[in-house]
């Protein structure tokens, strides 16, 4: 349990989410305080369960590492949401809830008996929280969609990557993870206006992974923007589309540098070549953005680079104040001396994985030793329906007897 | 009172407080549009000595060289104009809503008028490296002690401690040492071809802006203001948690993975008919997969032992994207969405500019909304990120800011300075609307 006071800890939030939109969203809200119940299906539960990367690659519904990354914080608790009395349940646990938060497909709800109306019957206060790909409404809004398909629609893939090859997409789930991260943004926003504007009533938050995509993915806004102003529509760059800029190769990998005609006369510095400074094609910032100083200027950098490592790099380039920082793999991430320095990774222990190291809170609230101190350590993924008695009798006062009938009953 | 006030009756959830706003470039800047877009009155703090670039342009009075270089930069018609400043397309976006002053905090006087503000205030948020708020003796010490229950959001790439706290870097280059662009790029390329997006600081810009209002709740709890420190790196690393526990569950490094999914395919981007036209589509069962055979008139594809499961199908990506990408060459991009996804195949059309503005479905849902700036034009903005059912839901209400715009009214009404008062800051070069000459 939680220790001191954390802003989120007045919170309870019946978390219908599954896969990784919605986890995520309500992994954020657990992380600083909320009380988060994981509604999972007896049996096989949240589908992440079975998604790689698995411990040891062997799979198993306790073994997927995205499953638990995403699901620290929370309780677990089997319910059939095909059956009626598992509908009710869940009205029930909303009776005495803030938050429900739902990744289903649009309509998906309203089947169940479980659409917004229906439950502010049960308790007008709730703050109903809807992630979807495409949003509750418009054209799109029962298409298909994974990630590569809504960063293709919303983010910055156009201008991705290289002009003479193909848009490439972002690593991973990322515009999945940013949909929940704004997910969990709406929520406590909308948290505030229930209690302040609202006198206590609560609302239906509609959150589209193609609209946050759009809203900024990839500087996505910045080149929408850019479109308007110039009429430009943008397109791939090419390897290095500026003076002194791009990813250039060390002794031992990649870098990537940003000099730029604004800030070339650093890098010229940097690579001990100042007199360069004084001849009239460096001298000033007008003949520094002239397009052929950027092959003029790798001559200089493509040698200086090469005799250098990675981190002799990114020393020199903290030193003199330049953009710049290395083409890292995950492998050097975990060794990285400056994330070591900050203590950041975290070890969470679990009975299938014992100890590993997780990535850190995504932001620190410091608390005075009154307040509880440092933030609480993370707990661990639930097992599936680990907390099922736990939440069925202390939360909705069940008896032994009724979650056993339950359980035979394959509701629980 | 503050003033950023919805038009209509209905209050917005942030109305009432007001945020000193030291932000820069993007990620900064995103987060307090946020705050700004829900009713907070947000107040960049600026000065006409020190430009920051990359946030009212890239360079105070950019050559026009730089301008037509760098046409992306985004001035109206490519012309930077009389106020460069005024007319930089990415500002004038992040900054609606926003009030701007000026105060050169380096003297007395400007360290005077930021206290005075800050006593009114519920909060800071900054995104500069910890030496140069130093500078400005703008600390959690300093802000804790002049306004006991103010909220202060710091955002520097590294973290106020440690080894890199006073590594400078944009998005791209600490997204680069988190292993982002590595993971991201080509498989058959080297990594001087790596995609230089930066999600990091859209992430950056929702997170802080959440941190804002947990602080605003811790308040509440604790009875007295909080530090909440979120560096941008540490805010992004999880974004790459599937990747991250990989690699401590098992070892395993994955680099390199242009549109590769660790699993699925078809899973890619293919050129389509017309000027670098393209559709994503991604298979994620069996089901699908007939489907798309079926829709390409390829049914034979589905029994072909190479393609039969997905296992197979991903080993042998390499040939089947091409056969696909053969078929698409024919087609139009939309056209290849709505047929697959009349058959619910996973597709979508890698939209442009031009047609993420033109788009039906984000104008049906109301995502665009026109806003008019007084030395830039009329242009279409983004409206909030999330529909609420029962909040107001127009976000861009007043145009961005321009250098020194406000400062009649926060100098005059909001700290109460008279007239005599406002002239002597006018004179002494804390108050204008130009930057100083010296300023390239």
């Amino acid at each position: 349990m939680m220790t001191g006071t954390m802003p989120l800890d007045d919170v309870r939030i019946i978390d219908l989410t599954q896969t990784t939109i919605g986890p995520f969203c309500t992994r954020m809200l657990g992380d600083y305080g909320a009380d988060v119940i994981k509604i999972e299906r007896p049996g096989t539960g949240d589908p992440a369960r079975t998604m790689p990367p698995f411990f040891n690659d062997e799979p198993g519904i306790e073994r997927s590492g995205l499953f638990l990354f995403l699901n620290t914080n929370k309780r677990s608790v089997t319910v059939d949401l095909e059956s009626e009395r598992g509908r009710q349940i869940i009205r029930q646990l909303v009776e005495n809830a803030d938050v429900l938060v739902e990744n289903f497909a649009p309509g998906v709800m309203g089947e169940m008996g479980l659409g917004y109306e229906a439950l502010t019957e049960v308790n007008p206060r709730i703050v109903v929280t809807s992630l979807s790909n495409y949003g509750q409404s418009g054209p799109y809004h029962d298409f298909a969609g994974t990630e590569i398909n809504l960063y293709g629609m919303g983010g910055n893939m156009i201008a991705s990557g290289d002009i003479d090859h193909e848009p490439v997409k972002t690593a991973g789930r990322m515009v999945n993870y940013h949909a929940g991260y704004v997910g969990a943004l709406a929520t406590t926003m909308s948290l505030h206006a229930t209690e302040f504007l609202r006198d206590g009533i609560g609302e239906h938050l509609d959150v589209s992974v193609f609209e946050t995509a759009t809203h900024s993915i990839d500087s996505r806004l910045g080149r929408l923007m850019g479109y308007q102003h110039s009429g430009n529509v943008g397109t791939r760059p090419g390897r290095s589309a500026a003076v002194a800029s791009g990813v250039f190769q060390c002794a031992d990998g990649w870098f990537l540098i940003t000099g730029t005609a604004t800030f070339v006369h650093l890098v010229i510095k940097m690579i001990g070549m100042d007199e360069l400074l004084e001849q009239p094609e460096w001298a000033t910032v007008a003949e520094r953005a002239k397009p052929e100083r950027i092959d003029e200027f790798a001559a200089y950098l493509v040698p200086w680079m090469l005799e250098r490592t990675k981190s002799e790099v990114r020393d020199a380039c903290e030193a003199y104040g330049i953009l710049g920082g290395p083409m890292n793999t995950i492998a050097d991430l975990l060794s990285d001396p400056g994330f070591e320095s900050r203590g950041y990774f975290q070890e969470i222990d679990h009975p299938t994985t014992g100890a590993i190291k997780y990535p850190g809170f995504h932001f620190t609230i410091h608390r005075d030793a009154e307040d509880g101190g440092p933030m609480p350590a993370r707990r661990r993924a639930p097992l599936l329906g680990e907390h099922t008695d736990e939440v069925l009798s202390e939360g909705l006062g069940l008896s032994d007897d009724e979650i056993s009938r339950l359980r035979a009953e394959r509701v629980i | 009172m503050t003033t950023n006030g919805s038009s209509g009756t209905q209050k917005l959830p942030l109305e009432g407080l007001r945020i000193l706003d030291f932000t820069v470039v993007w990620a900064g800047p995103y987060s307090t549009m946020q705050l700004a877009d829900w009713g907070a009155e947000v107040i960049r703090i600026e000065s006409l000595q020190h430009f920051a670039s990359t946030t009212r342009g890239v360079m105070a009075r950019p050559p026009v060289e730089m301008v037509r270089a760098q046409s992306w930069l985004g001035y109206p018609d490519d012309d930077a104009g009389e106020r460069p400043w005024n007319r930089y397309s990415v500002f004038n976006h992040h900054g609606r809503n926003k009030r701007a002053i000026t105060v050169d905090m380096t003297r007395p006087e400007g360290q005077e008028v930021f206290d005075k503000l800050l006593r009114i205030s519920d909060g800071v948020i900054e995104n500069n490296v910890p030496v140069s708020m130093e500078r400005l003796d703008v600390t959690w010490e300093r802000v804790s002690a002049v306004n006991p229950n103010a909220v202060m959001i710091r955002m520097p790439a590294f973290g106020l401690t440690g080894s890199y706290q006073n590594y400078r870097t944009w998005g791209n280059h600490m997204e680069a040492l988190s292993g982002h662009p590595l993971i991201r790029t080509y498989p058959d390329l080297t990594p001087e071809y790596a995609p230089q997006g930066v999600p990091a600081d859209a992430a950056s810009g929702i997170g802080a802006a959440f941190a804002f209002l947990l602080g605003l709740r811790q308040r509440r709890k604790i009875g007295k203001g909080v530090l909440i420190e979120a560096a941008t790196a540490e805010n992004f690393v999880p974004l790459l948690g599937d990747f991250v526990m990989d690699y401590t569950m098992n070892g395993r490094v994955w680099t390199q993975m242009g549109n590769d999914h660790w699993y699925l395919a078809p899973h890619n981007v293919y050129r389509c008919q017309g000027q670098d036209a393209w559709v994503t589509i991604a298979v994620e069962n069996e089901d699908q997969w007939v489907e798309l055979c079926r829709v390409m008139r390829m049914e034979s594809l589905a029994g072909d032992t190479r393609f039969v499961d997905m296992e197979s199908r991903h080993a042998n990506r390499i040939e089947l994207d091409s056969i696909i990408g053969e078929w698409t060459t024919n087609h139009q991009a939309h056209w290849v969405m709505n047929r697959l996804q009349q058959v619910k195949v996973p597709s979508g059309v890698v939209m442009n500019e031009k047609e993420a503005l033109e788009d039906k479905h984000l104008h049906e849902r109301g995502f665009w909304h026109p806003l008019t700036h007084p030395e830039a034009g009329t242009y279409q903005y983004v409206n909030t990120p999330w529909k609420a059912s029962k909040t107001p839901n127009i976000a861009p209400r007043r145009h961005a800011p321009r250098l020194g715009e406000d400062n009649e009214y926060i100098y005059k009404e909001v700290l109460g300075f008279s007239e005599d008062e406002y002239r002597q800051f006018e004179e002494t070069g804390h108050i204008g609307m130009d930057y100083d000459p010296s300023v390239p």
